[in-house]
């Protein structure tokens, strides 16, 4: 079994995505033996109203959520945020938020994101980040956004040691704290491999080293990804069957609750 | 001269994808892949029995867009042996190689070193490692004759240009004429993003490409990393006019539709595989694109080798 805790539905603003439906998506991931996604809304990453975003995936994941794990994607600093996280969880089932803090412009630190933070945490939601959505040098000439600084989710995992959160679309954990053996910090989060390198310097190797295998987690980052290099960095890795199994999908399943 | 067969591959005691894996699944439709897979058998099977004139075997692949280390760097010769092991586990049977100095610009003295480091890989690595010459066109007749030199003496498959200048500026002018008379490709580095970049201000771009191409028709160009060059779509767009600059898949970046556009627009047979060190996202991208296998063999090796061939000496 694959699970890819990395994955989308729905418009990005800033370029064409395909296979962005709950159907193409579906038939994408049947292609490439990929049996379960937590999805979250592409669009709700530049809508000024998230909720409008999670309100499509709900609808799109509607009668495929064997397969189709929807996500929620909250801006602590709209309006209503408490509500929509209520809706997100207890209407639609969502059992995890992404947070784009540098997309919706707000600290991590912030006391609303802490407060999101333990709301989420109250509900037993996984929180994931992606440390980035787009390659900076490819970016829209209307923006700027900056990648999540990794020293920002250390203060973050340390502040929430109840929380479990999930870091997608990163790299470079193995030159901060986040990457290294022994760190001190809570281990309640887990890295996502779509960015990581398999060979080479082979970052994944190294956090499966320093961090165990129980915490990476596969993941693709489709449909703005192609899904295979996450699948070719799977077959590539040298590690026991037993760690690629989790990797592959059992970490996912135990964090996701499914 | 004649371009190196590879040597074997190691024995695969570590986990390793096949040719046949970089071209499965490149559809969503299971009947196109097994058709594909089915068409690459075909592919595999030629390349294995080998061809008459020394090029590389139909079926190969070939990744134009790689990098030896420079030696001021302690692991250099751990890091090369890395690329080649990399290589083996994805299946990549050739790298076209430079080596590149951290010393920018470069003098004449840095890029000869560079070459001379990239000569001893070709070496070290018979069959596996192809050299492209590193040169600095401002310095004119040194860096001519760096290109014959390696070119005509050493067996290099083609020249490399970085930053130093954009490839439009006069200086380089002299580069691409004897890139014509030898018959050698020229890879570009290239970079198109909506701001400026700062720390690259003669950076080329897909448009100053296609400029420098419609000035020298016979020029063999090859736009570096449409996948890690900023906007791919500006690039791939601004490229689709000029039939003799090619378009290399390298980089970091694994945006869907990437392959697929590119050989939309500027047609399968002008577009290249390259990591440029990003290895499975290279391979990833070529074996997730929704392409044919003929038109995934083009871009593995097919145009490459197309390439190659226009060799004169």
């Amino acid at each position: 079994m694959i699970v890819d805790v990395n994955a989308y539905l729905g418009h990005f603003a800033f370029r064409r995505l395909r296979y962005n439906t709950a159907a193409s998506l579906l038939a994408l991931m049947d292609s490439k033996r990929i049996d379960k996604a937590a999805v979250s809304s592409a669009g709700a990453i530049t809508y000024h109203n998230a909720q409008a975003g999670n309100e499509e995936v709900a609808q799109e994941v509607r009668g495929r959520s064997d397969r189709l794990i929807p996500y929620a994607v909250i801006n602590p600093f709209y309006a209503g945020w408490q509500d929509d996280l209520k809706i997100c969880h207890e209407e639609f089932g969502m059992a995890g938020l992404r947070l784009y803090p540098k997309w919706h412009n707000y600290q991590l630190s912030s006391p609303c994101c802490r407060e999101l933070v333990d709301a989420a945490t109250e509900r037993g939601m996984v929180i994931s980040i992606p440390i980035r959505v787009e390659d900076n040098r490819q970016r829209s000439w209307l923006l700027n956004v900056p990648d999540v600084p990794l020293e920002e989710i250390v203060e973050l995992v340390k502040a929430h040691p109840k929380a479990r959160f999930i870091l997608l679309n990163g790299i470079g954990y193995t030159g901060c704290p986040l990457g290294r053996k022994d760190n001190g910090l809570p281990s309640n989060y887990a890295v996502e491999l779509s960015r990581l390198s398999a060979v080479l310097a082979n970052e994944l190797g190294q956090l499966i080293t320093n961090l165990g295998p129980e915490r990476v987690m596969f993941g693709t980052g489709m449909p703005f990804n192609y899904p295979d290099p996450a699948l070719v960095k799977l077959e590539v890795l040298d590690a026991s069957e037993t760690d690629k199994e989790k990797i592959r999908s059992q970490n996912a399943m135990i964090w996701l609750r499914l | 001269m004649t371009i190196p067969q590879t040597t074997s591959c190691p024995p695969a005691s570590q986990p390793r994808v096949s040719r046949r894996a970089i071209l499965k699944g490149s559809g969503v439709l299971a009947l196109g892949a097994m058709a594909m897979q089915l068409a690459h058998g075909t592919a595999i099977e030629q390349s294995e029995a080998g061809t008459s004139n020394g090029l590389p075997h139909k079926g190969r692949v070939i990744d134009c867009h790689a990098h030896l280390t420079h030696r001021s760097r302690a692991t250099w010769e751990a890091d090369d042996r890395k690329l080649i092991e990399a290589a083996d586990k994805l299946g990549i049977d050739q790298l076209c190689c430079s080596t590149l100095t951290p010393h920018r610009p470069a003098t004449a003295d840095g890029f000869r070193e560079c070459n001379w480091w990239t000569d001893d890989g070709m070496r070290r690595f018979p069959g596996r490692v192809l050299g492209y010459c590193y040169v600095n066109p401002g310095y004119g007749r040194e860096a001519l004759e760096e290109i014959r030199r390696c070119v005509e003496d050493h067996g290099f498959i083609g020249i490399k240009l970085y930053n130093e200048y954009t490839c439009t500026e006069p200086v380089v002018f002299p580069i691409v004429e004897l890139a014509i008379e030898l018959g050698v490709p020229i890879l570009q580095h290239a970079s198109h993003s909506h701001y400026f970049v700062e720390d690259q201000p003669r950076m080329s771009d897909g448009g100053h490409l296609a400029e420098l191409a419609r000035r020298y028709p016979e020029a063999m160009l090859i736009c570096a990393h449409i996948s890690g060059g900023g906007d791919w779509e500006w690039t791939i767009k601004a490229l689709r006019h000029t039939s003799n600059v090619l378009l290399d898949t390298s980089g970091s970046v694994t945006d869907e539709d990437t392959v697929e556009m590119a050989a939309a627009v500027v047609g399968v047979d002008r577009v290249v595989f390259g990591c440029d060190s990003s290895m499975t996202a290279g391979v990833g991208k070529i074996r997730g694109a929704n392409l044919s296998a003929q038109d995934k063999q083009k871009i593995l090796s097919g145009n490459m080798m197309r390439l190659l061939q226009r060799r004169k000496s």
